[in-house]
């Protein structure tokens, strides 16, 4: 959640000249995005996922973009996407494997899934690999508790998990 | 154990999502707008768009539906709140917000609905916002359902090429019963993996592209809502029962469910119950509101999972607080928070747990989760939530005093919308949760932590007399 503060004193912020919000991405946020809104800021969450979406995560550049295109403050870009856990402010492995951790697939030993990952790809939770590949984390309940335990393989739900489960549906994710 | 006999006719929202008892889930697709119309979708529409806006919601608050996304407010009741429009006056924009956030744990319901039948839900969604005279709708559908975002913009899609929705006006420009056409746009907005967006007015803070920190009320939202215009804030299930009880009518619908055993409000039609945790066969049943939840487990869930003994189970999402050992029997209506010391009847999806849990570790799962998920706004949760779940895991490690329990009933006590120390009802949910465990189980939390060590001073001499 946004209250719990991240060091930021020290992070370089990277520039590069070609835009992340290309000419493309803002055409379609032109057309299908803001006539639904009364306000530019209204398409803000609809622009935030299109970057994340798109690159994986939203670099600082890409925020002060958008804050331009929708004509807002940089500030109230960065607020706004700092508090929501889906958008990442920093770079993550190419693909997201998310355990569930809440009630339903604690009781269903959600713990041999975090387990295996922890192990097959050898980092903790909240880590991502050295080659990139791959970062892992544990979410809140993730709206499936009847098929505990339970996990987002980058935008693919796996229900009723074994550990030889996810450890296959990591070696297809990285096939990919 | 007693029988128990039904009143739902057969299916109603699963009408055609194939579910036990009825049918086998295995048979379960997406319903395309040709297969819905074909099952007789839209009628509930089309019967709507020829009855004044008065006599839908007249019909509406007859069935005393209540709003099935935690609170149990009546649906046709929240409608009224709405300015009045004269008729022939252009009131300017109204909005529908439709809450598919779904992250109370334990509650997987909505997600069915739009899994497999999103043009039930988009019929309720025209028939509200005629009814109500809303001109723009957006589903509000949690990060992670990816899938059923997609689902729901391709049925949306479907819709908008079927002229449901559009500028010429429902339904292909019908001429309603107010005169005229009445047009809808209906869209789609993504959440971002936030629980609070939940909450009615951090939704609408999130539509408005902030942070999604809830509102201080009043103004309610049906006042000033979204964009500062009057909103109606709908939970997916409750606006998927309108298309059969303007078919139907508002008698057919009290047909179902039950009244009220305490005076209450009653507990009319049916409800998607999603059922999680030690039962051998989980999943979302619809039934009759005043089910026993140990119908619900033995019968539908084919019972305890291992054979294992009922230790308790969370009555409808993790913020309810839950049911001990001997309240198996409980009906799941809405009189159960006032009848069983919960909060109530919530999502009315239970997560039950067998007599090998260990409840300590249950309250440490909770309080991590309301911790993570308090928004910041105010101290008490904000603060509260981070106590208690240091404090449930130091005694769930065994470093605790019986004062440390005592401090955490005092936390949990103190936060929430209802003792008035913060502005929404997370912090509630925070507090039920923990409270009802630690005081339907206190034997196992006693039997964790040390006694307090107390002092004993003696005084000797001269001060021993005064
Ligand atoms: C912290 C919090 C989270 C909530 N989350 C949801 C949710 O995910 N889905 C939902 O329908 N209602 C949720 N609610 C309840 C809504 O605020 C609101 O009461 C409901 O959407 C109204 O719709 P209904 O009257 O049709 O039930 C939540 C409430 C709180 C306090
Ligand atoms: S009660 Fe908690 S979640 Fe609700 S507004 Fe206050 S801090 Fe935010
Ligand atoms: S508790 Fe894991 S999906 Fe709900």
């Amino acid at each position: 959640m946004a209250w719990i503060t991240k060091p930021s004193g020290t992070m370089a912020v990277e520039q590069r000249s070609e835009p992340y919000l290309t000419e493309d991405m803002k055409n379609s946020i032109r057309e299908t995005y803001l006539p639904r809104y009364e306000t530019s800021k209204g398409a803000l969450l609809p622009t935030l996922h299109k970057l994340q979406h798109t690159y994986g995560w939203i670099p600082r550049q890409a925020l002060m973009e958008a804050a331009d295109f929708l004509d807002l403050k940089p500030a109230d870009v960065i607020d706004t996407a700092s508090f929501y856990e889906e958008f990442w402010l920093k770079p993550k492995g190419e693909h997201v494997i998310a355990v569930c951790r809440s009630i339903a697939c604690e009781f269903c030993d959600h713990k041999a899934i975090t387990d295996r990952c922890r192990e097959k790809l050898g980092i903790e939770v909240g880590e991502t690999t050295d080659d990139g590949k791959f970062t892992l984390v544990e979410l809140e309940c993730l709206g499936a508790c009847g098929g505990a335990p339970v996990a987002l393989v980058d935008e693919k739900l796996h229900e009723n998990l074994s550990p030889d489960e996810i450890d296959r549906a990591i070696d297809e994710a990285r096939s990919h | 154990m007693t029988a128990y006999t039904p009143k739902m006719p057969g299916p109603v929202l699963t009408a055609r999502i194939p579910t036990y008892p009825w049918a086998d889930p295995k048979d379960r697709h997406i319903v395309s707008y040709d297969e819905y119309t074909r099952t007789g979708g839209y009628e509930g529409l089309r019967k709507a768009l020829g009855m004044s806006r008065d006599d839908i919601i007249e019909e509406v608050k007859g069935s005393q539906l209540r709003g099935r996304g935690g609170a149990g407010f009546p649906c046709g009741l929240k409608w009224t709140f709405l300015p009045k429009v004269e008729p022939g006056t252009d009131p300017g924009p109204r909005y529908l917000a439709i809450n598919a956030d779904e992250s109370e744990p334990g509650t997987f319901k909505d997600r069915l609905l739009m899994d497999f039948d999103p043009h039930l839900l988009l019929e309720g969604i025209a028939i509200a916002c005629y009814a109500c005279h809303l001109q723009r709708a957006f589903i509000y559908i949690r990060g992670e359902y990816h899938h059923q975002a997609m689902v729901l913009e391709q049925a949306i899609k479907e819709a908008y090429e079927a002229k449901v929705f559009g500028p010429q006006g429902l339904l292909d420009g019908t001429e309603t019963n107010a005169g005229g056409t009445f047009a809808v746009e209906c869209h789609v907005h993504r959440g971002a993996g936030a629980y609070i967006c939940g909450e009615e007015t951090a939704l609408l803070e999130s539509l408005e592209g902030k942070r999604g920190w809830p509102r201080v009320k009043p103004p309610f939202p049906a006042v000033k809502g979204l964009f500062g215009r009057p909103t109606i804030i709908n939970n997916v299930e409750t606006l998927a029962h309108l298309p059969s009880i303007i078919e139907n009518g508002h008698q057919w619908f009290c047909g179902q469910g039950t009244e009220s055993s305490i005076g209450g409000p009653p507990s009319f039609g049916s409800k998607l119950m999603g059922v999680s945790g030690h039962v051998n066969r989980p999943g979302v049943y619809e039934c009759d509101l005043g089910i026993p939840l140990k119908v619900l487990v033995e019968d539908h869930c084919q019972g305890m999972r291992n054979g294992k003994k009922f230790k308790g189970a969370i009555a409808g999402g993790v913020s309810t607080g839950v049911l001990g050992p001997d309240e198996f029997d409980a009906p799941m209506d809405f009189d159960i928070g006032r009848k069983y010391n919960v909060l109530g009847l919530g999502t009315a999806c239970p997560t039950i747990f067998e007599e090998d849990t260990d409840m300590v570790g249950v309250a440490r799962n909770i309080a991590r989760f309301f911790k993570h998920e308090s928004c910041g706004q105010c101290t008490p949760c904000r603060e509260g939530s981070g106590w208690l779940f240091q404090l449930l895991s130091r005694i769930e490690k065994g470093d605790a005093r019986t004062k440390d329990l005592d401090l955490v009933l005092e936390i949990a006590t103190s936060m929430g919308a209802m003792p008035g120390t913060t502005i929404c009802g997370l912090a509630d949910g925070n507090n039920w949760a923990v409270r009802t465990i630690v005081n339907k189980y206190r034997e196992e939390f006693e039997a964790r932590v040390r006694p307090s060590f107390v002092p004993v001073t003696m005084s000797v001499g001269a001060a021993a007399n005064g």
